[in-house]
């Protein structure tokens, strides 16, 4: 398997690991915007600054490709690079929860010293 | 009906973004759209209804092709783009409910605003300084009334990068 540093783009914001999430298919940046709403049930919203800024570094890096046109508008897509930069963040993702999950129940409880 | 429009004079510095776009919409919910910046700190504005416009200003340098590209994003997410100004680019919405009002909507994005701004400032500011410290002719004043404006104008730039980096900072979250 080839070496290349793919864990240097990580951990990805929020917003950039979203549109990674969105561009599993090819979809144009409005595409983008709507999906990341919807899956991300409102709590993260997409302005078209920071999707621009997204969209420059992600294609700069070889994470996303434009496959296509559609009226006038890019459609993006994840390659391959970018499938294997996602899988490690969401591997992360599910450390960081799995971690949060075991004590989260303890941290509605009053702490033992404010007894 | 004949159009009237009023033309304005008014100064931001380079770190005054966010207080230029409360201003813009000010005027618009007075019934004054800007309609065209003439000139930086020239403003010409049109009469109309009042309305709440939300104005946005990225910061931003690009190529012909790619600036389609990024006009078609902003033109989906229901803005409309007014123009280029030194390279700010103005953008205005309708402040509705439910409307998104932001351009950028996270820390990153914006701090990545500044930076290019502070690029382009800190890169004019490098022949300024160059000027200052060229030590070459022979009568060597300090105080030579052109060596004076100069350094009042590196000052000034070093001043505006502060302010700009301040900004930065405040964006970095815990």
């Amino acid at each position: 398997m080839t070496k290349d540093k793919t864990d240097k783009y990580l951990p990805l914001t929020e917003a950039t690991y979203y549109i990674m999430l969105a561009l599993i298919e090819p979809l144009h940046g409005y595409g983008v915007m709507q999906k990341v709403e919807q899956i991300s049930q409102g709590t993260v919203k997409v302005g078209p600054g920071t999707l621009y800024g997204v969209f420059a570094t992600l294609e700069k890096e070889g994470l996303i490709i434009k496959v296509k046109e559609e009226d006038r508008r890019k459609c993006y897509a994840l390659t391959d690079k970018g499938r294997r930069v996602l899988a490690m963040q969401i591997q992360r993702l599910e450390i960081m929860h799995a971690n949060g999950a075991t004590i989260r129940k303890n941290l509605l409880e009053p702490a033992a010293d404010s007894l | 009906m004949e159009k009237k429009t009023v033309r304005k004079f008014k100064w931001f510095w380079a770190w005054q973004d966010e207080a230029e776009e409360d201003w813009l919409r000010e005027m618009s919910n007075q019934g004054w759209h800007l309609s065209q910046i003439v000139f930086p700190t020239v403003y010409q504005f049109n009469a109309g209804d009042a309305q709440d416009y939300v104005y946005r200003l990225d910061y931003r340098s690009h190529w012909k092709m790619e600036k389609a590209d990024y006009l078609q994003l902003f033109q989906d997410a229901g803005w409309e783009y007014l123009q280029e100004m030194a390279g700010w680019h103005y953008f205005r919405k309708l402040a509705r409910q439910g409307e998104e009002l932001e351009i950028y909507t996270d820390a990153e994005s914006k701090i990545e605003k500044y930076q290019r701004l502070l690029a382009f400032l800190g890169i004019l500011a490098l022949p300024l300084f160059l000027s200052l410290i060229n030590l070459s002719d022979p009568p060597y004043d300090w105080f030579s009334p052109i060596r004076v404006i100069i350094l009042l104008i590196f000052m000034l730039y070093v001043y505006a990068l502060v302010r700009i980096l301040l900004r930065i900072n405040q964006l970095k979250r815990i």
